[in-house]
């Protein structure tokens, strides 16, 4: 209390204290999906809390990368621990961004106003795959080279800028040290760098549209009547906290029951390992592209897929400024179809594509 | 923080005494759960023994345990290394592993050379093969000495 | 006279420069400008050869040194005349038999000559032909035998050292075998005990692990033909020889192998077991007095009296057992070591375990059971140790495991707190 009140005598507190006590979250029964935003970013925090403890001994080079977790996880103390909640939390990241997604799309609290807060959303969504793409990578161990290669071949298959992004990727024609030093810097700087920036923006329409209510929920109030509020402070936070709290606890359960392993030290010039596949979130993607037959009307199938998920990309981008109904308030199944379909396909592919061997 | 008495009187001591003894339970649980991240962190941030990991350069002791005339096997990661002085008191440093089949070579005092006591594979103080079946030399270290005095270490660093 | 001018014609039109070259810097030399142009290639093609690269050439001798005549003139008749007046040396034509030997001898048995142009040759060569069965045979008449020329060539002679030369380490064994793998040649050629003798060595020599370290491997310290059977006195090693033959190399073998119970029985030595020229690289099941294993000509497993029988069964299995245990040690360590527990020791001394075994196959040549023993004990020792680090590893594994697992019990303790601290909230204000 002291310290607010000398920092209010400074910089005029006023209106930060009137916010945060005027703040208030809509209360109704569809109000547990507003948890997972904040869980996500409690884990985007976790990641860089880990991160910035693990580059204080993690080595970038193709010589010692391998050598240096080793070490970390063998001789620094609670090193394993470190690594294990960076891996895991890495898994839960990606995971309940897809969940915070996927609430969102289902209830539609893209439609206006909050169009940007979607588009900045997806963003960080791509964000979330790239730092999990580029961080597989840096324990240089066999999966993961292997994982690269293959998926740094997949971005090679878009046409016409392909082959240009696989180099640019890889740092040459083949992944090699070069690949894990460019991989590095975009797993520590450039997509922190812009995550913050896109992370503070989409915070910031948060903040000031406040809490979207679902479409079917706003439907059904008569006009003029607003939905009762929880103030955000202390009640909402608290919740928030025992949200973050649970993820603690699937962090610690992950780790000490599925403990991440060393694997062995890649080889370039080895073998590629039998059913070598990309993380999970990348599963339903790798999976599809593989059972494409080779050519669709003249044009490789791989190319196809592609761009077809490209496309798909995009079009999710855009989905606020698509969704014509869901922006007049109206109800707006065709999304809501695309949106089961899409989880469904998702969720189906990625089972698939683990199992098949 | 406001306190909205209206809407819902506090009912008397024994609901104090539970939202106290609440949290309490709190500040105790957050204040563990704090600490239990905090110890692990400091700790990890304390350098370990092992400076750090040993694939470029390793050390090989202290420089005035090794007497001329004299070798020793020191750890290169997880495979062993040879030291040896010279009878003029150079230090060389090679890898331990015997070209021939993998066994660990020796330093043989009497006649100044390394030894494997496997086939009787015999090297000369520049790691050259002088008889026996090893088919190739042993590889060489760099070998710099880290201080001075008592306490200077050898320090053993890949060509 | 019109064949002079021919030969002089041809002289001019055809010989190429460098022949100038060569001449010019040794003495005007007949022979080569003639013998180079003639249509007949068993002439032609010496002179060609010692034009090009030879070993004695560029040391300044030339075709008269070993076959005599007069190199100055063009004149055939008397570049060949073979009674003396011509030249210093008659001309003695194509040497054949012992002449061979002579011929070569008359330079490189002469210790002042080979001093003054490679001091640290031997000169000894002849001599130990003499002695060989190559020598032995010539001296009676047979020239299907190798001499000097066969093996070293007698035009384009090249040194050891050079890699083209017949007789370079890894040419050797083809060479030998040009005369020892030609059934039509060795016909008739027997064994001191009267079998006929064999032309299947090089095939077999090219299966052994000699022939894969020469040629794969680059070592050129491995042995091939010379280095068992002598260069100049080649025979083969006689009884009892055997294990000083292979134990030129093959020191710590042969320490052992010599005082063994082996040894006095054997009459061939190493050859017995290792066979002489397709020698394989030796594996643990040759250990056994049972099939696959090599002690069966003389001894019966599971025959209780047979106390070799029971030695090799001890041998063995003290190899495997040892190996087995290594090899699980290996396995407690990779797993270990992959889930995160410093195993760089267990490394090294897992490394020493694996040397005790190189060490127990060795002491098995002196054929007592006591000794491999003692050097098993050692290795299974270390990998006690290693197996009680790799233990240890374990149970950190499950002691960081129960660590979490207990502080999951104290952040579950919290939530639930979170939550009750929640419902009191609510219920004092804003409480939904």
């Amino acid at each position: 209390m002291k310290v607010i009140d000398w920092l209010d005598e400074r910089f005029d507190l006023s209106d930060v204290k009137h916010f945060i006590a005027e703040k208030g979250v809509p209360v109704h029964a569809q109000k547990v999906w507003y948890y997972l935003g904040g869980m996500t970013l409690f884990l985007f925090g976790v990641q860089v809390f880990t991160g910035i403890l693990l580059l204080l001994y993690y080595r970038p080079s193709a010589s010692e990368a391998y050598e240096s977790v080793q070490f970390i996880v063998t001789q620094v103390k609670f090193g394993w621990l470190i690594r294990n909640v960076h891996s895991w939390s890495a898994n839960l990241l990606v995971g309940l961004a897809f969940a915070h997604f996927f609430s969102v799309f289902f209830l539609k609290s893209y439609r206006k106003p909050r169009e940007l807060t979607w588009v900045s959303g997806m963003l960080l969504l791509f964000l979330m795959l790239g730092f999990g793409f580029s961080g597989y990578l840096l324990p240089w161990n066999e999966l993961a080279f292997f994982a690269t290669k293959v998926g740094t071949g997949i971005a090679g298959a878009v046409p016409i800028i392909g082959p240009f992004t696989l180099q640019l990727l890889r740092g040459g024609e083949d992944v090699t040290g070069a690949t894990l030093s460019r991989f590095y810097g975009l797993h520590v700087a450039i997509l922190p760098a812009i995550t913050t920036a896109l992370v503070a923006l989409h915070l910031l329409f948060v903040q000031r549209q406040g809490m979207s209510v679902p479409l079917a929920i706003e439907r059904r109030l008569r006009p003029g009547e607003r939905l009762p509020q929880m103030p955000f402070f202390p009640n909402y936070i608290l919740r928030d906290v025992l949200a973050w709290y649970v993820v603690i606890a699937m962090l610690a359960a992950l780790a000490a029951f599925y403990p991440w392993e060393l694997g062995t030290k890649a080889d370039a010039f080895a073998p590629v390992p039998a059913g070598i596949r990309p993380e999970w979130y990348f599963l339903a993607m790798f999976h599809t592209l593989k059972l494409l037959p080779a050519h669709i009307l003249g044009i490789e199938g791989e190319h196809l897929g592609v761009v077809a998920f490209g496309l798909l990309a995009a079009f999710l981008v855009f989905v606020p400024f698509l969704d014509r109904r869901a922006s007049r308030g109206e109800r707006s199944p065709a999304f809501t179809i695309v949106a089961v379909l899409g989880l469904v396909y998702l969720v189906a592919f990625t089972i698939i594509g683990h199992y098949a061997e | 923080m406001t306190d909205d008495e209206q809407t819902h009187p506090a009912s008397g001591p024994s609901t104090f005494e539970r939202r106290t003894f609440l949290d309490a339970l709190l500040a105790v649980g957050f204040v563990s759960t704090a600490a239990a991240v905090a110890y692990p962190v400091t700790q990890f941030l304390i350098p370990p023994p092992s400076g750090e990991p040993a694939v470029e350069s390793a050390s090989a002791g202290r420089a005035s345990a090794l007497k001329p005339n004299s070798g020793a096997i020191f750890k290169f990661g997880s495979k062993p290394g040879i030291v040896v002085r010279t009878a003029d008191g150079e230090v060389r440093a090679f890898t331990a592993i015997c070209t021939h089949l993998d066994c660990t070579v020796q330093f043989k005092a009497d006649t100044s050379q390394i030894w494997c006591a496997c086939h009787n594979g015999l090297y000369d103080l520049g790691g050259n093969v002088i008889s026996g079946p090893p088919p190739r030399p042993l590889e060489k270290f760099v070998v710099n000495i880290r201080g001075e005095g008592d306490e200077a270490e050898i320090v053993v660093s890949r060509a | 006279m019109l064949w002079k001018i021919l030969c002089g014609a041809c002289f001019f039109l055809l010989m190429p420069a460098s022949a100038f070259a060569g001449q010019a810097a040794a003495e005007p030399n007949t022979c080569l400008t003639c013998h180079s142009t003639l249509p007949d290639q068993a002439l032609a093609a010496p002179a060609t050869l010692f034009r090009d690269t030879d070993v004695h050439r560029e040391r300044g001798f030339a075709c008269v040194d070993c076959h005599g005549g007069n190199p100055l003139t063009d004149d055939k008749a008397r570049a060949h005349d073979t009674t003396g007046k011509e030249a210093a040396m008659a001309f003695r034509g194509k040497p054949s038999g012992q002449a061979v030997i002579a011929t070569c001898a008359r330079c490189h048995s002469d210790p002042e000559l080979m001093r003054t142009f490679a001091p640290k040759q031997r000169v000894d060569q002849a001599a130990e032909y003499a002695t060989s069965v190559h020598g032995k045979l010539l001296a009676v008449g047979d020239t299907k035998v190798a001499t000097c020329a066969s093996c070293h060539g007698a035009h384009g002679v090249r040194l050891v050292s050079d890699a083209k030369s017949p007789i370079f380490a890894t040419n050797v064994a083809n060479t030998c075998a040009s005369c020892h793998a030609d059934p039509k040649r060795m016909a008739g050629y027997t064994l001191p005990d009267g079998s006929p003798l064999q032309t299947t060595q090089l095939a077999d020599f090219q299966a052994s692990v000699h022939f894969e370290a020469l040629t794969k491997n680059d070592d050129l310290s491995a042995p091939t033909c010379n280095d068992c059977h002598g260069n100049h006195g080649a025979v083969p090693p006689g009884v009892g020889s055997m294990a000083n033959v292979c134990g030129t190399c093959h020191v710590v073998f042969q320490q052992k192998f010599e005082p063994s119970i082996h040894n006095q029985i054997f009459d061939k030595g190493c050859v017995e077991c290792h066979g002489n020229h397709k020698v394989a690289k030796p594996t643990d099941e040759m250990l056994a007095a049972a099939a696959p294993g090599i002690c069966t000509p003389c001894h019966t497993a599971g025959d209780k009296t047979d106390k070799g029988a029971l030695a090799a069964e001890t041998m063995r299995t003290g190899i495997e057992q040892l190996k087995t245990r290594i090899d699980r040690s290996r396995e407690l360590i990779a797993s270990v070591g992959n889930d995160g527990i410093e195993v760089s020791d267990q490394d090294l001394a897992l490394r020493e375990a694996a040397s005790k075994l190189t060490l127990a196959r060795t002491e098995l040549h002196a054929f007592d059971p006591a000794r491999v023993d003692a050097i098993i004990a050692d290795g299974s020792k270390i990998v006690e140790d290693v197996d009680r680090a790799g233990q240890n590893g374990v149970a950190e594994l499950r002691y960081r495991r129960r660590g979490l697992a207990v502080s999951l019990g104290a952040i579950l303790f919290v939530v639930v707190a979170i939550a009750l601290k929640v419902r009191q909230i609510d219920q004092r204000r804003g409480g939904h």
